[in-house]
């Protein structure tokens, strides 16, 4: 950019109120609901397992279960191929448990204060619920505060309740079910994961049912010194079909705060699956101090033939992802899908893609990512497609487009495709670029501002993912590009 | 526990080194100590090993070869049967790695063009060479470019002083041949082009005869502003020898390089291309095909950095991979901070044509830079229905039409490649390779 050009949207800004208005804007759910919580002290053992697992009265197996996975992670190096640069995680430093000290019964006993804290973040806990119509499981911290809906959801034979609840009341489907599509020792976060997870929201869609509402689960780190490491797992019997939704804030720290989830998917015969997700955990400040870092793996198994997994996700926040949301399409004929939108600002570093494993014969997968980075951020796209012998007439198309805006910034891309089955069509295609001065003169010479017509550029960019994602999450997530890029331009 | 690999290699170490060309020049043999011995400590790359993931070394790590061909001197060449159509300039000959006098042509020269071999321009002059046969502890050294810094035996030294045209094609031809046992050879090659000069290079790897040996290459290629390269590549390996290359190549301003390559031979070749453009305006345009068939893996890995303001790459490869072949590529773009206006460019296109074979294919893309335009693409597939519909329903039976559009799709390699007489030459020798062309087994 020329510098009469910057002069002028340095003049633009000192002359217009409402600029300066939207500069100041910052993470809008960085606040800390001062809210008295139980918690496990900082550190990590066997005997600080055994505590967790007896807090939440777990069953001996579920107990075993993690002190396995525990065992495991202690032979296991951090990874270190992703294109991060972290300072070490010092895993003894952290809390492993905290909660809200006094536990509701149902949702009317919940402390007005965190009613007030989802409240200020949009969420919709009570009275708004019902004419949001979604059913919401708010975690907070290490446990879950609150499921919405759950009698009209009964009625339907859906299970949608906090991990701990489902190990407590549904104990065979968790034992059928967890850790099949993410095994505890599947890699060092998955196993860190299954040792600690404190809870997470379950969801079992019977046959041939299909959910009457959108479902979703909503996650709050909150206390200081912590870090949250929920537990999903959603299974979809035959011919069912579930829609559901995920979305995560942080308050604003000066530490980085770990958070390592693990969400498994099953789906059966002619299930379908979508999960939407719009991560924003504290990004850090601009020059790069705090933030989470969210180590996350999410993997979807199309065990039956026809079953559908969709993966959407907008991810703004944190301060490292490092997230691969996976399908592995066992079944014949399944489909897996992957649309992103992935935007890193300051110094935001975003290691993101999916896996398309591709078993079943006529398996077809999509893969759609969108990276946009500004300021000093990195942003990788990193997937892997595998067609293996048996996939016949296997199909995958994958779209990777980056947008840079700033000539600190980096955009990185790292494809592989690895082909065994000779009947199997497999296309990537990637392409980097910046915001075109023909396309910014084009909307500035219609009388948008420059910051105007950059977020209208990147809204037209991401489009073919915001599609994907249900209305007020589409809403919620164009606006928070519109704040996340503030300051990327000039 | 040493590798057998390691083991047979590093075996008579010293007197190896002794015996090589500008050995007693103080410089050159620390050099080749600290490679050897960095090479006897890291041994091979092992599995987990990022830029080996698609190419495993278990198997070769328990063979041994016989360090050298002391043969190699009085060995029988036909000389006639491995020259190309439309190449009959200079040439340089080596067998196993050693300089063939007897089967080079150096004599009258072009102004303008030097051209010896390593061993002979050791002895003449060794300082111009120091800056690279000193250097070989990059980053990315792996145990084959140790292996070759410590024990390449000789190679090619090229120089076009500035401003030199050079017209007629310079054939590069390094042989194998049977031997009683399975020989390592290692060959080390300089050229550099003065400014504003131009000139043709024809590398030419052919295999005579059944063998298993090993040969490592490394090549500087430097590109003074202006200059202009056109690098003609064809690989003809035994079928079950091992080629594994580098090429570093630096390119100044405005310097242009251009580079059609085939990979047609040995059951384990790997060609790494590292290419710099460091001046402003500097171009690189890669051509390539590769065609795994048999038991072959053909592994073709190009790390491209632009780090100057305005320079441009564009690279095209194909690849068929066909019975029980496996075809690798890793195609890397890096566009530095700072290196704005930058325009490249990459294509991977493949077929698989076998239950039994395999494509891994890996472009990437680091940009640090805004103001770019960078594009890739990577398919694997067959060959589309409809064109081969179209050509039966001309009349034209099925096996044909896709032997016909199998070689088209390869061809696309050579496509813009200006020496007529080459591009056909190279065709066949492609089209040989492609089922459908009768030779195939």
């Amino acid at each position: 950019m020329t510098a009469e050009r910057s002069d002028n949207v340095a003049t633009l800004r000192e002359n217009n109120p409402e600029v300066v208005e939207a500069l100041s804007r910052r993470y809008g759910a960085g606040f800390i609901t001062d809210i008295e919580t139980d918690s496990l002290p900082a550190g990590l053992n066997e005997d600080i397992i055994r505590a967790l697992s007896a807090l939440k009265e777990e069953p001996e197996w579920m107990t075993e279960w993690r002190l396995e996975a525990y065992r495991h992670w202690l032979t296991m190096p951090m990874p270190d191929w992703a294109k991060l640069k972290l300072s070490p995680i010092d895993f003894q430093a952290i809390s492993y448990y905290a909660a809200p000290k006094n536990r509701p019964k149902s949702l009317d006993e919940v402390d007005p204060k965190l009613l007030e804290t989802y409240d200020k973040l949009g969420v919709p806990l009570h009275e708004r619920a019902r004419l949001a119509g979604v059913a919401v499981d708010a975690v907070f911290d290490s446990v879950s505060v609150g499921t919405t809906f759950r009698k009209e959801l009964a009625e339907a034979g859906v299970i949608f309740c906090s991990m701990s609840e489902a190990i407590k009341e549904h104990p065979e489907l968790v034992r059928e079910y967890l850790g099949t599509v993410v095994p505890t020792g599947d890699n060092y976060f998955a196993a860190l994961n299954s040792a600690v997870f404190s809870d997470g929201s379950f969801v079992f869609i019977p046959k041939g049912v299909r959910c009457p509402m959108e479902l979703s689960t909503y996650f709050r780190i909150n206390a200081g010194h912590t870090g949250q490491f929920e537990r999903t797992l959603i299974i979809a019997e035959d011919e069912a079909y579930v829609s559901y939704l995920e979305g995560c804030t942080a308050p604003m720290r000066d530490e980085n705060q770990l958070h390592a989830a693990v969400v498994e998917l099953v789906a059966l015969e002619k299930a379908s699956i979508k999960y939407s997700t719009v991560q924003n955990w504290y990004p850090g400040d601009e020059n790069g101090v705090g933030g989470i870092y969210n180590f996350v793996t999410k993997r979807g198994d199309c065990r039956g033939d026809d079953s559908k997994i969709s993966w959407t996700q907008v991810e703004t926040g944190s301060a490292i992802t490092w997230k691969y949301p996976s399908c592995v399409l066992r079944g014949d004929r399944s489909v897996g899908e992957f649309y992103s939108v992935a935007l890193t600002h300051h110094h935001q570093q975003a290691d993101t893609g999916t896996k398309m494993i591709h078993v079943g014969k006529g398996t077809r997968s999509k893969i759609v990512s969108k990276g946009i980075s500004a300021g000093k951020s990195s942003n990788a796209y990193r997937g892997l497609v595998k067609i293996e012998k048996g996939a016949e007439g296997a199909r995958n198309y994958t779209q990777c487009d980056s947008l840079l805006i700033g000539k600190t910034c980096g955009a990185h891309t790292f494809p592989y495709m690895e082909v065994k089955n000779p009947t199997a069509i497999v296309e990537h295609e990637a392409t980097t670029s910046k915001i075109s001065d023909d396309q910014l003169f084009y909307c500035r010479s219609r009388g948008l501002d420059e910051e105007n017509a950059v977020s209208m550029i990147v809204d037209g960019f991401c489009k073919q993912v915001f599609r994907e994602l249900p209305m007020e999450f589409a809403v919620e997530a164009k606006k928070l590009l519109e704040v996340s890029l503030e300051g990327a331009v000039g | 526990m040493a590798s057998p690999f390691v083991e047979a290699l590093a075996a008579h170490a010293t007197e190896t080194l002794a015996r090589l060309p500008g050995a007693g020049l103080a410089w050159l043999d620390a050099a080749r100590r600290e490679q050897l011995e960095a090479f006897v400590r890291d041994g091979l790359p092992g599995a987990r090993n990022e830029a080996w993931k698609y190419t495993a070394l278990r198997a070769l790590e328990r063979r041994a070869f016989l360090a050298g061909d002391a043969d190699a001197a009085s060995r029988a060449v036909d000389i006639e049967a491995l020259r190309l159509p439309g190449v009959d300039g200079p040439r340089l000959v080596f067998v196993h790695g050693v300089f063939r006098a007897d089967l080079s042509s150096l004599d009258a020269l072009p102004e303008g063009l030097s051209l010896r071999p390593l061993s002979q321009a050791l002895v003449e002059d060794a300082e111009p060479l120091r800056f690279f046969l000193s250097r070989g502890g990059e980053a990315s050294a792996d145990a084959f470019a140790r292996l070759n810094a410590a024990f390449a035996t000789d190679g090619m030294v090229l120089c076009v002083a500035p401003g030199a045209q050079i017209d007629a094609p310079v054939h590069l031809l390094q042989v194998g041949v049977p031997a009683d046992d399975d020989l390592a050879w290692h060959a080390r090659h300089i050229v550099e082009l003065g400014e504003g000069a131009s000139l043709t290079l024809v590398e030419h790897h052919a295999g005579v005869g059944a063998h298993r040996h090993l040969g490592t290459q490394v090549s500087d290629v430097v590109l003074h502003a202006r200059s202009k390269l056109a690098w003609i590549g064809l690989q003809e390996c035994a079928d079950e020898a091992l080629l594994i290359r580098r090429d570093r190549l630096r390119l100044d301003a405005d310097a242009q390089l251009r580079l059609h390559a085939l990979e047609l031979g040995g059951g384990l070749a790997r060609r790494e291309l590292d290419a710099e453009l460091r001046g402003e305006g500097a171009r690189l345009d890669t051509r390539g095909a590769f065609v795994p068939r048999g038991r072959q893996h053909l592994d073709t890995r190009l790390d491209i950095r632009h780090v100057a303001k305005n320079t441009a790459s564009d690279a095209l490869w194909r690849g068929v991979a066909d019975q029980r072949g496996r075809g690798v590529f890793h195609g890397a773009i890096t566009v530095a901070e700072g290196a704005d206006g930058t325009d490249a460019a990459l294509s991977n296109k493949n077929l698989l044509l076998s239950p039994h074979a395999e494509i891994d294919t890996q472009p990437v893309l680091e940009i640090y830079a805004d103001e770019v335009m960078a594009a890739h693409g990577a398919t694997v597939g067959q060959l589309d229905e409809r064109s081969l519909f179209y050509l039966r329903s001309r009349g034209i039976p099925v096996d044909a039409a896709r032997a016909l559009l199998t070689q088209a799709f390869c061809r696309a390699a050579l496509d813009d490649l200006d020496h007529e007489a080459l591009r056909e030459y190279l065709g066949q020798r492609l089209v040989a390779r492609l089922p459908g062309s009768g030779t195939d087994a």
